[in-house]
């Protein structure tokens, strides 16, 4: 289940955060967001460490907490996805599918001419648009 | 890892046992130690003491119940047995002495082997016997002897050898060997001891599987003992799949049976996750030291997994949290000994699925902090459900004989025996000794301390501070609030950097608190206007975050409470419901509260403070306006009871005071002078700008900056805001990210734009007249007098500074390029400021006075207001050269008032004088041949050539080339000094009479002198020396200048030739005259000419017509003509050809030389009648060819 969601900016300020949770662990999801741009910032970086990602906007698996897996995804304007989910066997492909669909939500979200670049996405519309997207993926687990 | 005993952490280290001959004993372990691999030594002194490493003597206390004693995985002191007391080999050192002498001797020698014998053979142990020779008795011992002792000891000649002391090359050899058969021995005897625990494994010949891991981990450490390490390893391996076999195998019985075969549950689970950290902790330490990581990682990660759920029953579940802790800690601390020595470079090759952070120790520490959190939770937990009373049972439970295992020790008198405990016994005393322990949570600090330098380390900075932040809290709640306030602290500027606000409110929260506690009132305002000044969206509000610390979830409605709260404090209004919880935090008289906001501190979002002045440039007491806007980010309005404006000139610092809160301002501690403007009130709104427009006068000149605006609320608060310019005025921290109406400061969008918060304050308009008197264009060489003139009209001069600067029009300054590289000596300079000449009145001395070249500072004596005084600048120009003279007066208006300053500038020309040119002739009718005008045209040539011992005749004109007219006073030929032949005679003789009367030359106006010049020597070039003018204009005052100009040199030349043209002045028409061509040849050479003559019409001639003649060396030849005018006026002679055939030289004299006037009659002169000019008197000799 994906519990947290969030786009962060140039200045790894988050730009959009949403958690998916009916715990108490929202805040905790938001230091794991946090912990992971770490990670981000290593790879960008460090590219020959990655070497065959170069040009590749899925990050992969960032962080892996006891009960969470972190992905991340870098847009070519180097916005930031990450997304923290529960399920701790996943396929790649569902992340690089799961990170597409929100790109194209993002992108529509920033194209609004009232919204101003580098500020934070207050559209209801594309919170809406999020939720729907994390309620219709399921990661399979393979295992 | 310092929880595991010394012989688990390091590998093991062979054991041998050497017995008798105590002097040798240290060399022998000494050298041993330090062979490679080393081999510790047992040594005993004598035989009596073999027993020790014998089986039998120590399993006889603490007897267990016989169902017992099987039912331990790992026996506890196992290993450290075979470390220290149960060698592999034994070596019996007797001494040759013993051999060889008496039968008591040898009887002693057969015992003390028979001994040994039977102690090795119980535990298969090898046996050596060392005979130890002197190096001179070597041969003593006979080989009969030999034998027998071999064949006491039952062993192989090789295992018998010598040993010989007294000598450094033996000894050395003698150690070796020993090394040598030691090392061999023990490889076998681990050996054949694996191989027998191996060969159980193998036959399945084991009564339970707990006797499978037993082997396993035996055999393991048999292998290690031979430094196999990969048999080792794989034999760990299988004792922990082994493991894991017997704990699924429990799990199956608790559940089928739901009864447990031996040991109670809970002590059972402890049991065997000892026994697994211990096959973990040998795996992972052989795994990380052979390199393998990413394998070390991996079994990690499998570890974990197996034993994660195992958490057992609930009230001991801190035990098991505590456990998972240490395997963490373990694999951190074992990591980081690895990754010292192998570089990180090593691990590029990461498979995608293990992420990089699983090679960093910091990850680990991490967690095993977070796990003993969570025992720490556990253990309260269970504090609370088990009341602990003291038990002196509790007391006497210790470690049994197994790993992992309690009992309790029941003391019999004599003996003590070990007997089983509940599991009811065993969490008691696992509680009560975790009462015992030191705190968890300094231990959970400790590893967070790690971790986050670990991160540090490795530049991850955030998961740093996220170790930070856990360390905090946890200091927080040990209520170290000192230490907690100071970790929390160094959160903040990352979180506010990166605009986390969830987390940075969280973090404020906690340093709130903190404040609160440590009562510090000027941390608590400041924090909790910084919180309440967050930007909490309704995005992140519309989420609950619970665990959010004492701040609660931030959201509107608690930044509006804090708002209140912390406005209730600075306003000293009580609060009935926060009473007690604010008792350290008092704003009063005795305490009061100033807090300081600059550009880079968080509070900007609190109070912003933007100063503009309307006009960038004013005029000193002109009233200019100002703009003052505030600006604030907290929830609710808030009233500020008055504004202090500070500026750099503190004359125009002033106050504005909110009408409605005159009473609660201190108004007292006002300055009485200040101005004090009132508002009906002061109150800032969220978001929205309060813009406040006041004029203002400034006082002094120069720079006029709004430092502070100082903001008072309540009796005893005041924050003191630096003021910024709107035109650079930076985004708000944090708020920036958020979508917000950003209105400008100011209603002008222009001065929002580039609105300053400083301005220039002009200086006052100068009342003094300065006045260059300007005298048309300076003359070159002249001393140019400029009158500077002052007039005070308004004001009077006191201290004044007049500045004097000479530039050149293009700015280049007044050398010209290529001089300036040499020295400045003053001929370099164009235009030279000579000096300044001041008024009689004043006298020099207090003067400062400064002249030089091109830079003159002359001191104004004191002028009153009406005054006037003046001076004239003394310039000389060297060259034509326009120049710029600038001129500015420095002066007080009154003493101690600031400068005020007049600038005034002229340009200059400087302009040539006189154009001095000069012309060389030759005198009239006298030719000279000059071979070199034969060469070249006659007007291109550079160099003027003269004939020498002839005189010539040379013209110097002198132009007037100014506009006003100037009076000559001389011109001379002088000498140029510059030349240092002195022995070149120039004759010069001066003609024109001129001399005694100066004449005044008009603008335009030329002046003629001729002088004539004979060169007298032979040389090839001739000085003429320099036109020296002697001028000055024509005014009574001016001086006298020279003005020098040196004239070119000329070529001297020997004439072969001369030919002078005899003639009379003029003639009578009708009246013959004598006319002669004079041919002079000065060479010793005959010289050949052809002449011939064209007729005239004019004239009736008589002479030769044509011919060849010949001139003799030195003599001359003269052509003779007689000529009757035939006509009157003026007329052409017959002209005259001459060639010289040696130089191909043909001469025809000009029409001037050949021109006469012809009188019709003969004139009647006035003057000198009898001194009339004969032409026959002057008829010249005829030289005969």
């Amino acid at each position: 289940m994906i519990v947290c969601i969030a786009v962060v900016g140039h200045q790894n300020n988050p730009l959009y955060i949403q958690s998916f949770t009916e715990a108490d662990d929202a805040l905790k999801l938001h230091h794991i967001v946090h912990c992971s741009l770490d990670v981000v910032d290593e790879r960008v970086n460090n590219p020959k460490k990655s070497g065959p990602m170069l040009n590749e906007t899925f990050l992969g698996l960032l962080y892996p907490t006891e009960n969470y897996k972190v992905y991340g995804y870098l847009t070519n304007t180097k916005v930031k996805f990450i997304l923290v989910t529960t399920d701790l066997d996943v396929r790649d492909a569902d992340v690089r599918n799961f990170f597409r669909r929100f790109h194209s939500a993002y992108l529509d979200a920033v194209s609004n001419p009232f919204h101003v670049p580098g500020k934070k996405i207050t559209s209801k519309t594309f919170a809406e648009r999020v939720t729907n997207i994390v309620k219709s993926v399921s990661f399979h687990t393979t295992g | 890892m310092e929880h595991y005993p010394e012989e688990l952490r390091t590998p093991p280290v062979t054991l041998v046992c050497i017995v008798g001959h105590q002097d040798l004993h240290a060399t022998i372990s000494t050298h041993l130690h330090s062979e490679q691999p080393p081999i510790n030594t047992l040594a005993l002194p004598d035989f009596s003491k073999i027993s020790v490493i014998d089986k039998s003597p120590k399993e006889k206390e603490n007897q267990l119940p016989s169902a017992y004693t099987s039912s331990g995985i790992l026996k506890r002191d196992w290993l450290l047995k075979h470390r220290t007391r149960v060698p592999a080999v034994v070596a019996a050192l007797f001494d040759a002495d013993q051999l060889s002498g008496d039968a008591a001797q040898w009887l002693q020698v057969c015992t003390d082997l028979e001994n040994l014998k039977t102690v090795a053979r119980g535990r298969n142990i090898k046996l050596v016997v060392v005979i130890v020779v002197r190096f001179n008795s070597k041969d003593s011992i006979t080989e009969e002897r030999m034998v027998a002792l071999r064949k006491r000891a039952e062993v192989d000649a090789k295992y018998v050898i010598t040993f010989i002391p007294d000598d450094t090359s033996e000894l050395n050899q003698s150690l070796n060997r020993l090394g040598n058969i030691f090392g061999e021995l023990a490889v076998t005897f681990y050996r054949d001891e694996g191989r027998r625990v191996k060969t159980r494994l193998e036959k399945k010949n084991y009564g339970s599987i707990e006797f499978n891991v037993r082997y396993c981990f035996k055999v393991a450490i048999y292998a290690e003992f031979r430094r196999d390490w990969a048999e080792a390893l794989r034999m760990y391996e299988d004792g922990y799949h082994a493991l894991r076999e017997y704990v699924l195998r429990i799990q199956f019985e608790l559940q089928m049976i739901g009864t447990s075969t031996r040991l109670p549950a809970i002590q059972r689970l402890v049991e065997i996750k000892m026994v697994a950290e211990l096959f973990h902790f040998k795996i992972s330490t052989l795994l990380l030291h052979g390199g393998k990581i990413v394998e070390a990682i991996k079994w990690f990660r499998q570890h974990n997994a197996s034993y994660k759920k195992l958490t057992g029953p609930t009230q001991v579940n801190f035990l098991h949290w505590e456990w998972l802790s240490r395997q963490f800690l373990v694999f951190a601390e074992l990591l980081e000994t690895t990754s010292a020595t192998i570089s990180s470079s090593a691990l590029t090759v990461a498979d995608r699925t293990s992420s990089d952070w699983e090679f960093h120790p910091a990850y680990y520490y991490q967690l095993a902090a977070q796990f003993l959190k969570e025992k720490k939770a556990c253990v309260e937990i269970s504090v609370s459900v088990t009341p602990i009373e003291a038990d002196e049972g509790c007391d006497s439970i210790v470690p049994s004989l197994y790993v992992g295992q309690f009992a309790r020790l029941l003391d019999l008198g004599e003996t003590s025996v070990m007997q089983l405990i509940t599991d009811e016994e065993y969490t008691l005393f696992a509680l009560i000794s975790e009462g015992k322990r030191l705190g968890d949570s300094t231990e959970i600090i400790a590893l967070l301390k790690k971790a986050n330098e670990a991160y540090d380390n490795f530049k991850s900075q955030r998961a740093a501070s996220f170790c930070r932040l856990l360390m905090a809290k946890e200091y927080f709640l040990t209520s170290d609030y000192t230490n907690s306030k100071h970790h929390f602290d160094k959160l903040t500027s990352l979180y506010r950097q990166e605009g986390w606000v969830t987390l940075l409110w969280e973090v404020l929260g906690y340093l709130r608190e903190c404040s609160r506690k440590l009562g510090s009132a000027q941390d608590f305002v400041s924090y909790s206007l910084e919180m309440a000044a967050l930007p909490i969206s309704p995005i992140s509000s519309r989420q609950e975050l619970k665990d959010c610390g004492p701040a609660g979830s931030p959201s509107l409605k608690h930044v509006e409470s804090i708002h209140k709260e912390v406005f209730a404090v600075v306003r000293e209004e009580t609060l009935n419901d926060e009473e007690e919880n604010m008792d350290g935090i008092k704003v009063n008289s005795d305490h009061p509260l100033h807090l300081e906001i600059d550009l880079v501190s968080p509070l900007r979002v609190v109070l912003l403070t933007s100063v503009a002045f309307h006009e960038q440039i004013v005029k000193p007491h002109a009233p200019t306006l100002i703009t003052l806007s505030l600006l604030s980010q907290l929830p609710s309005p808030v009233e500020i009871d008055q504004l202090e404006i500070q500026f750099n000139q503190s004359e125009c610092n002033f106050i504005i005071v909110n009408a409605q809160r005159r009473e609660s301002s201190s108004i007292s501690n006002i300055h009485p002078d200040r101005r004090v403007e009132t508002v009906p009130v002061i109150q800032l709104f969220t978001n929205k700008w309060l813009r406040l427009t006041y004029d203002i006068k400034s006082v002094n000149s120069g720079k006029l900056e709004c430092t502070y605006v100082i903001a008072r609320i309540g009796p005893h608060f005041s924050i003191c805001c630096g003021a910024e310019s709107p035109a650079n005025m930076n985004d708000l921290p944090l708020w920036k990210f958020e979508e917000r109406f950003e209105a400008s400061p100011t209603k002008d969008p222009a001065i929002a734009f580039s609105g300053m918060k400083v301005t220039q304050v002009e200086e006052p308009d100068p009342q003094v007249d300065l006045i260059l008197g300007s005298a048309g264009p300076a003359l070159v060489g002249e001393n140019f007098m400029l009158p500077v003139t002052l007039t005070s009209k308004g004001h009077s001069v006191e201290s004044g500074e007049l500045k004097i600067n000479l530039v050149d029009t293009k700015g280049v300054g007044l050398l010209s390029p290529r001089e300036a590289e040499h020295s400045s000596s003053s001929d370099n300079l164009f235009v030279e400021l000579l000096g300044v000449l001041c008024g009689p009145t004043q006298d020099n001395n207090d003067n400062i006075r400064k002249v030089q070249q091109s830079f003159g500072l002359v001191s104004v004596p004191f002028l009153n207001v009406g005054d006037s005084w003046s001076c004239n600048l003394e310039i000389q120009w060297h060259r034509p050269k326009p120049i710029m003279l600038y001129i500015s007066l420095g002066y007080s208006p009154s003493s101690g008032a600031p400068k005020v300053h007049i600038h005034k500038s002229l340009q200059i020309e400087g302009k040539t004088p006189v154009v001095i040119s000069h012309r060389l002739m030759l005198p009239f009718r006298r030719d000279p041949l000059l071979l070199s005008r034969l060469k070249r045209s006659p007007e291109s040539g550079q160099a003027v050539s003269l004939p020498v011992n002839e005189t010539s005749i040379l013209v110097v004109n002198a132009t007037n080339c100014t506009e006003v007219p100037l009076r000559l006073l001389s011109m001379s030929i002088s000498e140029d000094e510059v030349t240092p032949k002195s022995k070149t005679k120039t004759t010069c003789t001066i003609q024109s009479g001129i001399d005694s009367d100066p004449s005044l030359l008009v603008p335009g106006e030329e002046f003629k002198k001729v002088f004539t010049v004979k060169p007298e020597l032979n040389v090839s070039k001739l000085n003429l020396g320099c036109v020296c003018l002697r001028w000055r204009r024509d005014h009574e005052s001016s001086k006298e200048v020279v003005t020098k100009q040196s004239l070119p040199d000329v070529n001297l030349e020997f004439p072969p030739l001369i030919i002078t043209l005899e003639c009379p002045p003029h003639g009578v028409l009708g009246e013959p005259f004598t006319y002669f061509a004079r041919i002079q040849n000065q060479t010793k050479l005959l010289q050949e000419v052809k002449f011939s003559l064209s007729d005239s019409q004019s004239f009736v001639l008589s002479g030769p017509h044509n011919d060849t003649t010949f001139v003799l060396p030195l003599s001359e030849y003269i052509l003779s003509y007689k000529l009757v005018p035939l006509s009157s006026g003026s007329l052409q002679l017959p002209r005259v050809t001459i060639t010289s055939v040696r130089y191909s030289a043909g001469f025809q004299p000009t029409t001037a030389a050949s021109t006469i006037f012809i009188f019709p009659s003969k004139p009647q002169f006035q003057s000198e009648p009898g001194k009339k000019f004969s032409p026959a008197d002057q008829a010249p000799q005829q030289i005969p060819a």
